[in-house]
């Protein structure tokens, strides 16, 4: 198939493995799905100590729940993305650990105080799910199948985070103005995470002729503000001055872009803030440590029974 | 079950020593379960592939939940979420040392074969729980002992395929030398034993069961190639380490571990812990 | 090594594909499909199954039913006579030709 009938044909999960599909569209599913996936498991690495700092047993719980729940959306994601044929989960991960794998930008921040979990449990994936609904009509038929489960389970996570948040919101002062001071340092990032407005973003022509991606960055940002914007609202969050947003009336938002650190995302984007350093480096390290389980268990998959007695060389 | 003559009531109908007796033993198991999981919850996101990190990461969360439902039985006595955990004093800790000893990263031997050694004492523990006097033990015994049969295959099946491999049988090695003296902590009786004996809340001693343990650790790990404490058998006492955990004597990481533990509620001065689901009695009522 | 899981919602259903787990043999792909994909969704049964060792025929490759009039298999092909009469006859006639329209729909 030449990209021509693959614009034509495009749609909702119109693409298969079967289907013989020229290089760039599978190169540029593979890039998106790869960045997904990869996200799905340095998100993960911002979540986990909360797991063991959480202010209850049952929150302990649903943290856990919620972090392995994103590992397993990666496994999900990298089998999306190698069923395009151009790189295996294990070349995936590889370059995750080495720097060259890219992730969302609200994961190169760090993430430190119990405040601050709202941040990601409820926005940031509150808007990951606004965006995962949409690419459940992505022409690549594997990936959208990926996205019914995910969403299937993400739903929890969205509502896992505005649980913390409530509870936060209707604490002692302190609590409120911890998450107040929490939202203003994320809600520019999290304006950030839809991208640049659509006159900038360079990938998305090509992945919207052919139905990759099934909506723009500004109708996403919309989309996610309509419901966002008014629930921060609901928990007495006051919305930053900074970025200005101004609303339109008819549920669109314009968002003041130089209001924003774009020097910042784009760093960020080449992996190379002090934050993408921290995290990489951390993923790095955690799977060089277990490299040996890894090589143990493919000699045992192999038939390599390394413990006999071996001939001197 | 036990006789019904011979069952204990509720906690308010309980004598003094009887109360400290069925205290005791909730403690323990509670306290294992919950600091067991902490550690395994280290694994989450550093396990070494992503399949291998949502069986631990569930493993994690069975455990969890099985400290829930014994910590929740303490609550009958007056307890809530806040005494048990959150500000409960880190010396008040009952669980075995074998749960609190952190490990070296990346060392995936320390947690099979410590999930191991557990999941096989967990076993005859909730085998002689299952009669217990104490009908609020009994009852909840069978929901435990469904979740238990995965954790024994998940441990073994990591061994057998370890253990083939010589570079992973080594690093087996050296959590069984190292892991094996703190799993006899499970086996370390309290000073409430004989009244937990006498009131029949076990069905086992502690050193019957300790006897089914070794019958069942020490030829399997042998026929993994792996070798257990010399002597142990023999002579447990020789090769008991110094800080056993269950009389309050812990090592300092367990001190680090509860301060990360607590570190929000403290932070955010709460008073209480937070329920998501619903108390167990309800949830099964 | 890569094992396909399908899994079974309800007992006496079919097994529905629905992912895969990377294990080193079949022991392990059981254990870990398990978890991935038993453990939020209704499950009764999975099963796992090598990858390598999946065959596959397409609608490329063959001619699924045959290409020349087969209607003779068909309900439809007999259409002046009335089903209505048997409840059990209607109802494979109704499922033959909701069938017939799938096919002819395409990929719809």
């Amino acid at each position: 198939m030449d990209v021509e009938t693959v614009k034509e044909r495009a749609g909702p999960r119109e693409f298969s493995p079967k289907d013989d599909l020229p290089e760039e569209y599978r190169k540029a599913a593979t890039r998106m799905i790869q960045f997904h996936a990869n996200s799905e498991i340095m998100g993960a690495y911002l979540e986990r100590p909360f797991i063991r700092q959480a202010p209850s047993l049952d929150r302990k719980l649903a943290f856990s729940a919620k972090v392995q729940d994103e590992i397993g959306h990666g496994q999900l994601l990298y089998r999306a993305a190698e069923s395009l044929g151009i790189k295996s989960r294990e070349e995936m991960l590889d370059e995750l650990a080495n720097g060259e794998g890219k992730f969302l930008n609200c994961f190169h921040y760090p993430m430190e105080s119990w405040a601050e979990v709202p941040m990601i449990a409820f926005f940031v994936d509150g808007a990951a799910m606004r965006r995962q609904a949409t690419l459940k009509r992505t022409s690549w038929e594997p990936y959208a199948h990926a996205m019914d489960k995910v969403c299937f389970e993400e739903g929890f996570h969205v509502k896992h985070g505005e649980d913390v948040m409530r509870e936060l919101a209707t604490g002692s002062k302190k609590e409120q103005q911890m998450l107040q001071d929490a939202f203003e340092q994320w809600w520019p990032r999290i304006i950030q995470f839809f991208g640049p407005t659509d006159d900038q973003s360079t990938h998305h022509d090509f992945s919207a002729d052919v139905g990759l991606k099934t909506m723009t960055n500004d109708e996403l940002r919309n989309a996610f503000l309509n419901a966002y914007v008014p629930k921060a609202q609901k928990y007495g969050l006051e919305i930053p001055d900074e970025p200005r947003i101004r609303d339109n009336g008819d549920g669109t938002y314009e968002v003041v872009e130089d209001d924003l650190d774009w020097e910042e995302f784009f760093t960020i984007a080449k992996n190379d803030a002090p934050g993408s350093h921290e995290q990489i480096g951390k993923r790095s390290r955690t799977q060089e440590a277990v490299e040996w389980v890894r090589s143990g268990l493919e000699s045992w998959e192999h038939g390599e029974d390394t413990t006999a007695p071996q001939a001197a060389d | 079950m036990a006789a019904e003559s011979d069952r204990l009531g509720g906690p308010a109908e309980l004598a003094d020593d009887e109360r400290a007796a069925v205290e005791a033993l909730l403690y323990r198991l509670a306290d294992d379960e919950l600091v067991l999981a902490e550690r395994y919850t280290e694994w989450q996101v550093r396990a070494p592939t992503l399949e291998s990190d949502l069986a631990l990461a569930n493993i994690a969360q069975d455990e969890l939940g099985h400290a829930r439902l014994w910590y929740d039985l303490l609550r009958d006595f007056g307890y809530d979420e806040a005494d048990l955990i959150f500000e409960r004093d880190p010396a008040d800790f009952r669980h075995a040392s074998l749960a609190e000893l952190p490990f070296e990263d990346g060392d995936w031997a320390d947690a099979v074969v410590r999930s191991y050694l557990y999941d096989v004492a967990e076993q005859l523990r909730l085998e002689a729980l299952a009669d217990a006097s104490y009908p609020r033990i009994a009852d909840r015994v069978g929901k435990i002992q469904s979740e238990e049969a995965y954790h024994r295959e998940h441990a073994q099946n990591w061994l057998e395929r370890l253990a083939d491999d010589e570079a992973s049988l080594k690093r087996l090695q050296a959590a069984v030398d190292r892991l094996f003296p703190h799993a006899l902590a499970l086996w370390e009786p309290s000073d409430h034993e004989e009244t937990i004996e006498d009131l029949g809340l076990r069905t086992e001693s502690l050193a019957a069961m300790r006897e089914q343990w070794f019958d069942t650790v020490i030829p399997f790990l042998r026929s993994l190639g792996l070798e257990p404490p010399e002597g142990v058998r023999e002579n447990p006492e020789a090769v008991r380490p110094a800080t056993i955990g269950r009389d309050g004597d812990h090592t300092d990481d367990w001190d680090a571990l509860h301060e990360e533990m607590t570190r929000t509620y403290r932070e955010l001065g709460r008073e209480e812990a937070h329920k998501i689901m619903p108390d167990p009695d309800e949830a099964d009522a | 090594m890569i094992w396909e899981v399908f899994r079974q919602e309800d007992a006496g259903e079919y097994h529905t594909h629905c992912g895969n787990v990377h294990a080193p043999d079949r022991e392990m792909a059981k254990l870990f499909a398990q978890i991935q994909h038993g453990r939020r969704k209704p499950t009764n049964s999975l099963w796992v199954v090598p990858k390598d060792e999946i065959g596959e025929v397409d609608a490329e490759e063959a001619a699924f039913g045959g290409t020349t009039d087969k209607s003779y298999r068909w309900v439809m092909g007999y259409k002046d006579l009335d089903a209505a009469f048997a409840e059990e006859v209607a109802e494979s006639e109704s499922e033959q030709e909701d069938a017939d329209r799938a096919s002819a729909g395409g990929d719809d």
